[in-house]
């Protein structure tokens, strides 16, 4: 009769320890991230101090991320009210960025690939946009071509924003930056 | 004694009937001893299920076969990066990486000794980082530290680089820039960024032009 209980704390043990592994593995941990504003990043994803959930996470895939002294990645999953990012909405990314040799912002689908576009233009680096006259940035996302800097979103579902940082001094400490110091992600209209 | 030894001390015939209290009170008692026998077991499962989650977190980087290290162990031999943007026919791409930037890699393994990479700057923005296998970053350097348009270091064990500090002249100091692998094998990435689309046939001309032999 000691061979039940034995069974139950073995099962329980090795299910949940497994299951829970795998679904802390599964998705960038929330072990290590930084929050400013709507952009999130994981700072040590790229140092020699990387902790052990993102270590996982990394090992489990192709993933060649920047290194701490070569850049930093936000990623933006929602506004800066807070609601998720819809491809059937129009968005307005206006502001400026931290001090960087140079960035790029560019669209991909929740799992972070490449989203199927109508047209070849993901992305968009410090050196392709057209500025205003302070030399902010001004980007708007939709499916329809819009004036300026237009960046096109896939027919619908949702998306996220990756914005890399080339050579920058903040990548040590992201998560002291201010909110206002990145991108502003600001929703205009919804169809 | 007890009350418990005084009572089974009465013969059973003289011993008051068993009344219906009795008998629940029997059951709740059988009840609660089970049910802490049952959250006892539960406990011990869950203090097994956090040993084994964290032991499964650690281990999965060593046990990988789908890294980046291990998947482009092959590139790289002819001692020159080769290019993974797009990957070579028959190698999986590299997820989420930036559509804005080109990659080559090089692979190494310490058994043979330490690795001499050699870059060389040009107009674009160029990084190099020593990806160890299993994930995670070791080194990362960009062009702002090359000397006359070159960036060079070697990579090495910890043991190899005891083996150079003892080798080298007393009172010199070496010139060499040394970067300590955590693990024998791993990647050298250099990453290009293409600032315009008509850049990209100059950053992969400048990825792929770095060299990565062995050091001796």
């Amino acid at each position: 009769m000691r061979v039940l209980p034995l069974a139950y704390v073995i099962a329980l043990g090795a299910g949940l320890g497994l299951t829970s592994a795998r679904y802390a593995v599964a998705e960038r941990p929330w072990v290590g991230r930084a929050q400013v504003g709507a952009w999130t990043s994981w700072p040590n994803s790229g140092a020699r101090d990387i902790d052990p959930y993102m270590r996982a996470y990394l090992a489990r895939g192709v993933h060649l991320p920047l290194g701490a002294g070569e850049g930093l990645e936000l990623i933006a999953g929602q506004d800066d009210a807070g609601q998720a990012l819809d491809a059937r909405c129009r968005y307005l990314v206006s502001g400026a960025t931290p001090p960087a040799r140079g960035w790029s912002l560019g669209v991909a689908d929740p799992r972070g690939r490449p989203p199927q576009l109508p047209i070849e233009r993901e992305s968009f680096t410090d050196a392709e946009i057209v500025r205003g006259e302070r030399g902010g940035m001004r980007i708007v996302l939709a499916t329809t071509p819009e004036t300026g800097n237009w960046l096109p979103l896939p027919a619908g579902g949702r998306f996220q924003l990756r914005l890399r940082l080339y050579d920058t001094p903040i990548s040590s400490h992201a998560g002291e930056l201010r909110p206002d110091t990145l991108p502003r992600i600001t929703r205009i209209d919804c169809r | 004694m007890s009350a418990i030894d005084d009572s089974r001390a009465v013969p059973a015939a003289k011993r008051p009937p068993a009344t219906r209290a009795d008998a629940s009170r029997r059951f709740l008692s059988r009840l609660g001893r089970g049910l802490l026998r049952f959250a006892l077991l539960t406990l011990a499962g869950l203090f097994l299920a956090g040993i084994v989650h964290i032991v499964t977190v650690l281990r999965i980087p060593a046990l990988a076969t789908h890294d980046a290290a291990t998947v482009y162990a092959a590139l790289g031999a002819n001692g020159r990066a080769e290019l993974v943007t797009p990957p070579p026919a028959g190698l999986p791409a590299i997820l989420d990486g930036d559509p804005n930037s080109v990659a080559a890699v090089c692979s190494y393994d310490l058994s043979a000794g330490p690795l001499r990479v050699i870059a060389h700057t040009g107009s674009l923005p160029l990084g190099l980082t020593v990806h160890r296998r299993g994930g995670g970053v070791a080194y990362a350097i960009t062009d702002r530290a090359a000397i006359r348009g070159v960036l060079e270091f070697v990579v090495m064990t910890r043991e190899q680089l005891d083996e150079r500090l003892a080798n080298d002249e007393e009172g010199e100091t070496s010139r060499e820039l040394r970067v300590v692998s955590p693990s024998l094998q791993g990647l050298v990435v250099a990453r290009v960024v293409v600032r315009r689309a008509f850049d990209r046939s100059e950053a992969e001309a400048q990825a792929t032009g770095v060299a990565c032999g062995l050091a001796d």
